[in-house]
């Protein structure tokens, strides 16, 4: 027998985390499926239902929803993940499943990064895809745009995920929720009461010593001294090589703190 | 089945709740672990079951370390502890969920246990009395047809006529591949169950003896009046309930309640008899 990892054990370790997890990540969900609704409602009721004229700052409350609820939603899934090993009756049961701690924590992995981040993409996504449809059939959807040659059309009424589509640094957004869910996750470990906030507040207090110690030797090193642009730089190289820089950067801060989740489930006490 | 060597274990690096345990224990064998508050028995079954991990020593159950957590070392292991919590769901569900795990699961003998303790089936498992969700979790736990079963304070809960039938169940399911380890406080639930006895006692093992060699070694009697030979004695209404070393190799019941006293009275004079 693999005591390691068998797909066997961890589909088991699937279908019994959904039996204990489900029923919050669905109720979480329809609140998560209310809140857009009802901010796309608020922004869009006048327009759709009184016929009052469409304007394209209707819609701009999207960005800041997208990004902030979608920040809360996929890290208090996370951090409530591991949460109950912290009660011990609850720890006793879960540790003494027959599966590997590789299985249990691979398993994690899946319902926090993975599927609340994809669970939440396909809400927003038809959510909107619901209003901003309607809106179209109402209203042209194409305005003109005066440019310095010539004029030309623009799309007024546009999909949430085509107007916010990067087009640069790609996988810097892919890597983005797993970045931020593995923070979350390790912190629904370590601690035992309190996960969010008291990861929440770990957060901002190790990112402002990395802050001040990157300032000050920003400083350090700079002081004195100005850029000199050599001209000649090929931008798009220079993108390339920022994208690989950060991505690089994130995907090992996720490896190390995936790296610390495990050593702590493996080394959880009751 | 279990080996344990030069056990050091404790919550707090300073203060050891083991010192240099050893101790072995063998399939075939209903074994009652018996001390006060504190002594260290559930700590002792978690160290057993891998919930905690030991400062040093060596530990094999079955040929593993429990601290590693292998499914092939939980799966042959059935853990009731004493306070648990169970999921929002009804029994066919958690068995759907849970059973799978164990490759020997019997599902025929789980309805059976659950028959037998009158457990109603359809009944979520959140809205059961404590008894009647313990009841759930020793019946799962005995159909999982794990080797080593580990029971923290099993009879919590259970009411008198479920005490009787856990006796009657816990004796049947006794084989020579098994090894079942019961702590409690209540002595006399374990009465006629277990064939040994481990009391633990400021760190270390105070007496480890089947219910064989206690009685021939001592022997439990009442007395009217108190000599020389009465190692420890509680008075009782018709003179005193007394354990005295068994010179004359008489019958007599062990007392659990009355031997548990002795030992932490008397661990001077019961030592050299036992070793």
């Amino acid at each position: 027998m693999n005591n390691t990892f068998s797909i066997h054990r961890f589909s088991l370790l699937l279908k019994r985390q959904w039996l204990e997890f489900g029923k919050i990540y669905l109720i979480t969900l329809a609140v998560v499926l209310g809140v857009i609704i009802t901010f796309y409602g608020f922004a869009t009721w006048s327009t759709i239902a009184e016929n009052y004229p469409f304007s394209e700052r209707l819609l701009h409350f999207r960005e800041p929803l997208f990004l902030i609820f979608g920040f809360l939603f996929i890290t208090v899934i996370a951090s409530s993940y591991f949460a109950h090993l912290g009660q011990k009756p609850k720890a006793i049961i879960d540790l003494m499943i027959p599966a590997s701690t590789f299985e249990k924590f691979l398993t994690g992995i899946l319902f926090t990064a993975v599927l609340s981040t994809i669970s939440f993409l396909v809400i927003f996504y038809l959510t909107d895809l619901a209003f901003v449809s309607k809106l179209r059939s109402m209203y042209h959807s194409t305005s003109p745009v005066s440019a310095e040659e010539s004029t030309h059309a623009v799309d007024s009424i546009r999909y949430f995920f085509s107007k916010n589509n990067p087009g640069e640094f790609k996988s810097i957004f892919v890597l983005t929720p797993f970045f931020v869910t593995s923070l979350f996750l390790l912190g629904s470990i370590y601690f035992n009461r309190f996960h969010y906030i008291k990861t929440a507040i770990s957060l901002m207090i190790f990112s402002g010593i990395w802050t001040f110690i990157i300032v000050k030797a920003g400083q350090a090193l700079f002081e004195g001294r100005i850029s000199v642009n050599h001209g000649n730089g090929n931008m798009d190289d220079r993108k390339f090589w920022v994208e690989l820089a950060v991505f690089s950067l994130m995907l090992l801060l996720t490896a190390i703190v995936w790296s610390i989740t495990y050593v702590r489930l493996k080394e959880k006490e009751v | 089945m279990i080996k344990i060597n030069n056990l050091n274990f404790g919550y707090s690096k300073g203060k050891l709740l083991f010192k240099n345990m050893s101790m072995q224990l063998s399939a075939g064998h209903i074994y009652g672990l018996l001390g006060k508050n504190g002594a260290g028995k559930s700590s002792l079954l978690k160290n057993l079951a891998g919930l905690v991990y030991a400062q040093s020593g060596t530990m094999d159950v079955m040929g593993y370390d429990p601290a590693k957590r292998q499914p092939a070392l939980l799966q042959q292991i059935c853990f009731i502890p004493e306070e648990f919590y169970l999921p929002s769901v009804k029994i066919d569900a958690f068995v759907k969920a849970n059973a799978a795990f164990y490759p020997d699961f019997d599902h025929a003998y789980f309805t059976a246990l659950l028959a037998e303790f009158d457990i109603p089936v359809t009944q979520k498992l959140i809205n059961m009395s404590y008894g009647q969700k313990k009841k759930v979790i020793i019946a799962f736990g005995l159909a999982t047809q794990a080797k080593l079963v580990i029971m923290d304070e099993p009879t919590n809960g259970l009411d008198i006529p479920s005490k009787a039938q856990f006796r009657k169940i816990m004796a049947s399911v006794l084989t020579e591949d098994r090894c079942i380890i019961i702590s409690t406080h209540q002595v006399r639930d374990l009465d006629n169950l277990i064939d040994t006895v481990i009391m633990l006692d400021e760190s270390s093992i105070a007496l480890k003896a089947s219910v064989e060699e206690i009685t021939n070694k001592l022997c439990f009697k009442r007395v009217k009046e108190l000599d020389e030979t009465v190692i420890y004695s509680e008075p009782s209404l018709a003179g005193f309930n007394a354990v005295l070393q068994n010179y004359h190799q008489e019958d007599s019941k062990l007392d659990i309640e009355l031997l548990f006293n002795a030992v932490l009275a008397e661990k001077n004079k019961l030592k050299p008899i036992f070793n």
